[in-house]
């Protein structure tokens, strides 16, 4: 495998053999190692000392179902620390099958100096970009499949990331047209912004697979992984996943008074009922969209929707859990063709649907618009677009937002909004938010659904929990694996013991990749701790420990101690 | 119908599980009778039940209802 390096500051690119000390680490794990070894911990994000990192996971490419992510990484300007988040569509496999471990962009273009990436096979250029600049990511991803083709994949930033909003994110193009992948959180658009890399578009590559070292013992593990998918209760055919896609979980969480509703003063919101993914399914069929596609090549999974209006005309695709809560419920909005068109918005701004809703909520308490009038929130969130200091202001996500209008009650961690799930009931992921190196965020360990083990209003067992939860996800973002196939890998290690050791014959042991994704974690936890993060930065916000929260009127309980002592036994 | 006394509460299905029964119902149960008799009652497959809520706290099949309390059953589900 080869690494691509990318100056931004000489305009020159360089294809390098991987560094032993990366040779066998992949997507976030990667990233991870390239922070610690390259990147100044306290350096400023949006500067030259900081790295963009695109990477696949180890089994990008290699034609594993699920597997085809594509990690995205940096020092973080929201969290100010590690940053790895992840999107389907087609890269991850587009860079596996190319053999590309990496693409690490450095250094920064003067100002207002703009390119693309273009790698074709073994050939990769910078190219000016000046004609793209103020683009949403929708047309920068037309215009760019016009010149190279609509079967290539464009990784972009919107108007955000080019403004180096905290709240921007990258997108990633899939098969199809496919548009909306967004590997969202941490302000990654903003970093890819600051180097003046507006976009990298990778031609198909051909069908030709990299070389495996077990091409057998992969193919054997990765058909019994998909068939182990396909037989699973929640993502197989007749399940959940498939049928109602992420907002399956809508009607639960709010059940369990977790859902974030109108800046997370509520866990339940009456509108509930037409939010939820049953009804999501019931208007998408109704009216010709689609439902139970898939984001990424070969998914058995396909929980993908394609959200159309009443003729049918494409609104966004896909209308997902988290933004369903952080842009709906979160401000008091109930009816889902909204919540499709501030989507629809913040995907061509290039934001974060989660950082900004909870931008919005909190700009909403404090007067900028009304819980549940659809206009006033549109208005305020086209201020980003029209590049006002109130649309910066939200852009640049919850925290920002907060402190600039007077509002203490804001819901975020490590600098970064909090995801779907109000903490106070469901507790296991509040200790995730307030430990995780990545900051609050629902995929570095997601304790909904983990039912039998704890209780989601209790604090026993909750520290337990969240360290094993965010072991699986270092695991499943440095290879690749969409979070939802982790049943199967759970259930029996030895299956991605076989897939990885098949691709590249390591002669791994179930204990060496127990270890491996530990590392991860202790690698991460190290970046945060030499760019000065404490464990006061990583705190539940004060108000969550205060104000009970309905229906349940719980609070955020967990003690600081059971904090501090998460990763005791990592 | 169930044998007196019994004792009102609502259902709530989600998913496939309201597949062929109403979304939401109101249902007579034998006092003292537990989530598992209620599933039982409505027909329900309980290996397709993932998640159970009384009164929006998790539970269990042989968690005992209260009267008037609100009862969903959720199929199995996954966080993302």
């Amino acid at each position: 495998m080869k690494l691509l390096r990318v100056d931004m500051d000489q305009l020159l690119v360089k294809w390098e053999v991987v560094p032993a000390a990366y040779e066998r680490l992949g997507g976030r794990a990667l990233i991870a190692r390239v922070l610690l070894e390259e990147v100044p911990p306290a350096c400023d994000a949006l500067g030259p000392h900081n790295r963009l990192i695109f990477a696949p996971g180890l089994l990008g490419g290699v034609n594993v179902t699920t597997c085809g992510r594509l990690s995205v990484g940096g020092k973080s300007p929201l969290t100010r620390g590690v940053k790895e988040a992840n999107a389907g569509g087609t890269a991850g496999d587009a860079l596996g099958k190319l053999d590309i471990k990496a693409i690490i962009v450095a250094g920064q273009t003067a100002k207002d100096d703009w390119y693309i990436l273009h790698i074709h096979n073994d050939h990769a250029e910078l190219l000016p970009a000046g004609d793209l600049l103020g683009l949403g990511t929708y047309a920068t991803s037309d215009t760019l499949q016009e010149r190279y083709g609509d079967d290539s994949t464009v990784i972009s930033i919107g108007q955000a990331g080019e403004c180096c909003m905290g709240g921007a994110g990258v997108c990633v193009t899939g098969e199809g047209g496919q548009r909306s992948n967004h590997a969202a959180r941490g302000g990654l658009g903003a970093v890819m912004g600051s180097k003046g890399l507006k976009a990298v578009v990778i031609d198909k590559p051909g069908p030709k697979l990299p070389e495996m070292a077990d091409a057998e013992l992969l193919r054997n593990a990765a058909r019994t992984f998909a068939q182990k998918l396909i037989n699973d209760p929640k993502l197989g055919r007749s399940g959940t996943q498939h049928l109602y896609g992420t907002a399956s979980i809508v009607a639960a969480v709010n059940e369990m008074g977790s859902l974030p509703t109108r800046n997370f003063s509520d866990g339940n919101f009456e509108g509930m009922g037409t939010l939820r993914g049953e009804h999501l399914r019931e208007v998408t069929l109704a009216r010709g969209g689609e439902v139970g596609t898939r984001c990424m090549p070969g998914c058995v999974i396909a929980c993908r929707n394609v959200y159309v209006d009443e003729s049918k005309t494409p609104i966004v695709g896909t209308l997902q859990y988290e933004t369903i809560a952080l842009l709906g419920s979160n401000l008091g909005l109930g009816n889902l063709d909204d919540v499709a068109r501030l989507n629809r918005m913040c995907n061509d701004f290039g934001l974060d649907t989660i950082e900004t809703g909870a931008a919005l909520g909190v700009a909403i308490e404090a007067g900028q618009a009304q819980f549940g009038d659809f206009e006033s929130i549109r208005a305020l969130l086209a201020q980003v677009g029209e590049g006002t200091v109130l649309g910066r202001l939200i852009g640049n996500g919850a925290v920002a937002t907060g402190r600039v209008l007077g509002i203490r009650r804001v819901p975020a961690a490590l600098g970064q909004g909090m995801p779907g799930y109000d903490p106070r009931s469901l507790k296991g992921n509040g200790v995730t938010y307030a430990t995780s190196p990545q900051g609050a965020d629902h995929t570095a360990g997601n304790a909904f659904g983990a039912r039998k083990e704890v209780n989601p209003l209790g604090v026993q067992g909750q520290k337990e929990l969240s360290l094993k939860l965010q072991i699986i996800a270092a695991m499943l973002d440095s290879t690749g694996l969409c979070l939802f196939a982790r049943p199967p890998i759970i259930a029996n290690p030895q299956l991605m013991v076989d897939m990885i050791n098949g691709r590249y014959g390591w002669g791994w042991t179930v204990e060496d990749y127990n270890q491996f994704n530990r590392q991860v974690l202790r690698t991460e936890l190290e970046f945060n701790r030499r760019a000065g993060l404490t464990a006061a930065d990583y705190r539940i916000p004060e108000f969550m420990r205060t104000e009970p929260l309905p229906p349940h009127n719980a609070v955020f309980d967990v003690p600081d101690t059971e904090l501090d002592a998460v990763f005791e036994k990592l | 119908m169930m044998a007196s006394p019994g004792m009102i509460i609502t259902v709530d299905l989600a998913g496939q599980l309201s597949r062929s029964l109403p979304q939401h119902q109101v249902l007579e149960v034998p006092s003292g009778a537990t989530a598992s008799q209620a599933a039982e009652l409505l027909g329900l497959n309980l290996e397709e039940i993932g998640l159970i809520t009384i009164n929006g706290v998790q539970s269990e099949l042989q968690d005992i209802l209260k009267p008037g309390c609100r009862l969903c059953f959720f199929p199995y589900l996954t966080g993302g």
